[in-house]
């Protein structure tokens, strides 16, 4: 392709890079349509709920948004927990004002997240027949983007301060809009409120690029004083060594991001201790906080390097290292997150609403049981944490981009398929009895196709020696002994005649990790002997 | 057990494809113990694909590769640990400090030696405490070879180690370096584009173009059976090319 300008060149760069991804985004859309056409063959179609909405048109519409913004603020190219602008430093070199640097990603940008809503509008508004505002929140996603690129292209004074700065202030615009929505804003008010933002967000981005093309990052850390770090003893093993690397390159991002957010949401605790829900609606936000920033930090966590592959190690420690620094990240995460809200409950007077939820607990089932239940989540808690740093492992360590990027796809599509699916069962009395009564064969197929695929995956472990005999007899053993656990403690509180025992342990079976697990050190090798 | 006089790297007809493009053709090579090896060629002639596969990061689609009589696909560690190596990329984690990246390297050598890794590093005068992506290139050449040297490697493995850098970092790695670790009866494998650089230091030259090994003699052999011409006539009268 020959770009005739600069602005088009960019244009190409954005599609060269993201072609994929954009075909995909294009065959969904054309799908949709057929399926309005040809299925509903031109009938309305009436949601039946808020929820239903949502599911339908919200969730497609917001994974696509979610994938612009990485496109758009380069986000894919670069650490978002750096210092340093993630801005391409080879686009610094391009014979073009910092202005157009700025503007005209911004420009695609806010015209792509605009399309989608109009797209997103056409389908909701014919043939669903959803009352849905004009215009305002195409502005609303433009302004979303144009200052989160405005704020991932800034330097900081700290790691980390990006990811902090950008979701306070993402979620201050949210709130703004949320209150005028409160407050039945008209159309013309939403515009009025929304305009000054790309602007803004424009000039922002606009002086970031300005700095960062001359290399100007602030550093807190050397305004503090120069000094020279202490000499640490010697690492006792190379796999302590190991540890120790992945700790300090992706391990401390959670607990360090986390420890950002949670003085935000504690002094909520303080702010509404006088009322009972958003209490309990904080303190659950904060219990389900780890989660959702360890499935952003899980990106990182699979990443390795040519340097690393040269490592003296064998696959299989390569993977422990990493297993246990994320195991040793969820684990900090945890107690900082236990020791910091159990204070803020005490401090702000409100522990006596969560004690009050423990106690209704404790008489509804029994204390042993309420006990036994709270173990359990913790356990959960802290365990799904782990679960989603370590989980993507086999994809990421595979070193292949096509396939996490088909990964990603495979995934939103599931998610675009399965809530509608749920919705249009939904509708139907027989149709959830039929799903209702099919579920435990439903959990038994899934854990015949997860022991199927660990079986395959095994045998693959051993033919290529991965693993040894002995590795594989103590792992079996560990998964065996966590599923019996689990499955105990399910039992132990849920009564047989409630949940049969034995589709307890299916549940049991389907939520402790192997075979993507399991598949880490394949996808390892395959990588580091390409 | 491995004799003396068994090649520290044995490559037998490797073949590799990356798509369309064959990047080595049936290469066959042995580098034997002692003395320096120049792997010279062109940009794109497949000297670093010939050093993936000699480090395991590559595995041979079809062909051998042993390094110290293993396979260093089927056992990395067991060869890795002998290998000392700098590569044309420098992919040196760069939010490690100097120090950091010394503390982390020697737990994987146990002969690790902690004086001369002190006096390799201030000879590079390297900062113990400047982080990794702060250095120039030519320190973080500099950083690369401390640690590629520090645990006195059987084989030292240089790919491109000089490419882009100044005559000073050159001067340490061509002339110091290289000439000492041979001097001590160990292995180096050195590739390079620069062919004067090679002839400074080689005994054995290996020329390679679009994946085939076009010559690999004794560079006094090879200088007396071309009559003294230079290495760079001589590569042009073999690979077609400068």
């Amino acid at each position: 392709m020959n770009a005739r300008s600069p602005a088009a060149a960019v244009a190409w760069q954005f599609h060269r890079r993201h072609r994929w991804g954009l075909i995909a985004l294009g065959a969904y859309v054309v799908a949709l349509a057929a399926i309005k056409f040809a299925v509903l063959g031109g009938q309305r179609f009436a949601f039946r709920n808020d929820e239903s909405f949502a599911f339908s048109v919200i969730v497609p519409t917001t994974a696509t948004f979610i994938y612009f913004l990485a496109v758009f603020t380069f986000g894919l190219d670069g650490d978002i927990a750096a210092r340093e602008s993630i801005y391409p430093q080879r686009l610094f070199t391009l014979p073009l004002s910092s202005d157009a640097l700025a503007g005209l990603p911004m420009l695609y940008g806010c015209v792509a997240v605009a399309g989608l809503w109009f797209v997103t509008r056409v389908f909701a508004v014919w043939p669903a027949g959803a009352r849905v505002p004009a215009i305002w929140p195409a502005l609303l996603a433009a302004s979303l983007l144009a200052w989160t690129q405005a704020l991932t292209w800034m330097s900081y004074p700290l790691r980390g301060l990006r990811v902090v700065i950008t979701v306070l202030w993402l979620s201050s615009i949210d709130a703004i809009i949320l209150a005028a929505l409160y407050l039945k804003a008209s159309e013309p008010a939403m515009l009025a409120i929304l305009a000054p933002h790309v602007p803004l967000a424009y000039l922002v981005a606009r002086a970031a690029i300005r700095r960062a093309r001359c290399g100007d990052i602030p550093n807190w850390q050397r305004a503090v004083g120069s000094h020279s770090p202490r000499q640490r003893r010697a690492f006792a093993s190379a796999m302590s060594a190991q540890v120790w690397f992945e700790w300090r390159r992706h391990g401390r991002s959670l607990p360090i991001l986390v420890a950002m957010l949670l003085p935000f949401e504690l002094a909520m605790l303080f702010a509404f201790h006088d009322t009972r829900g958003i209490v309990i609606e904080v303190f659950m936000m904060i219990l389900f906080t780890p989660s959702v920033i360890a499935a952003f930090v899980a990106a990182t966590v699979g990443k390795s390097s040519t340097f690393t592959h040269a490592r003296p190690m064998t696959d299989i420690s390569l993977i422990t290292a990493k297993l246990k620094a994320t195991l040793w990240s969820a684990l900090l995460t945890w107690l900082l997150v236990i020791v910091t809200t159990a204070l803020a409950l005490r401090l702000s007077g409100t522990a006596s609403v969560i004690l009050d939820d423990v106690h209704w607990l404790s008489d509804a089932i029994g204390a042993p049981r309420a006990a036994i239940a709270i173990i359990l989540a913790i356990t959960f808690l802290i365990g799904s944490t782990w679960k989603l740093l370590v989980q993507s492992l086999a994809i990421e360590m595979s070193g292949r981009a096509w396939l996490s990027k088909a990964s990603l796809f495979a995934t939103l599509s599931l998610i675009a398929i399965a809530f509608p699916s749920l919705l249009w069962i939904s509708h139907s009395k027989r149709a959830v009895a039929a799903l209702w009564n099919s579920i435990p064969w439903i959990a038994g197929a899934m854990v015949c196709v997860k022991t199927l695929l660990a079986l395959w995956i095994v045998s693959r472990l051993f033919d290529k020696r991965v693993l040894s005999e002995r590795a594989l007899l103590i792992g079996a053993a560990c998964w065996c002994f966590a599923v019996l656990a689990l499955s105990a403690g399910m039992a132990a509180i849920f009564p047989d005649i409630i949940l049969r025992h034995y589709f307890l342990i299916f549940v049991a079976i389907l939520q402790v990790p192997l075979v993507r697990l399991a598949a880490a050190p394949l996808a390892l090798e395959w990588n580091r002997h390409r | 057990m491995m004799g003396s006089s068994d090649p520290a790297i044995a490559v037998s007809e490797l073949t590799r494809h990356f798509g369309a493009k064959t990047a080595l053709d049936s290469v066959t090579l042995d580098v034997a113990r002692g003395g320096v090896h120049g792997l010279v060629g062109a940009n794109g002639a497949g000297k670093t694909t010939l050093i993936k596969h000699i480090l395991g990061l590559l595995r041979a689609e079809s062909g051998t590769v042993r390094v110290f009589e293993l396979d260093p696909v089927a056992d990395p560690v067991g060869v890795l640990s002998r290998i000392g190596y700098l590569s044309e990329e420098n992919d040196l984690p760069g939010w490690m400090r100097v120090d950091e990246l010394i503390r982390y390297t020697r737990a994987f050598f146990p002969r690790w030696d902690d004086a001369y890794a002190d006096e390799l590093r201030r000879a590079f005068a390297l900062d113990p405490y400047a982080k990794i992506k702060n250095l120039s290139k030519g320190q973080k050449a500099r950083a690369g070879l401390l640690i590629a040297l520090a645990y006195r490697p059987e084989l030292l493995v240089l790919d491109e180690p000089s490419s882009g850098l100044d005559p000073i970092v050159r001067r340490d790695i061509v002339g110091a370096v290289i000439r000492t670790v041979a001097d001590e009866g160990r292995t180096v494998l050195f590739s390079s584009h620069l062919l004067d650089e090679v002839e400074q230091v080689a005994d054995h030259v290996t020329m390679i173009s679009h994946g085939k090994i076009k010559l690999s003699a004794p560079l006094r052999s090879i200088k007396e059976s071309h009559g003294d011409a230079s290495l760079d006539e001589i590569f042009v009268a073999h690979a077609g090319e400068a």
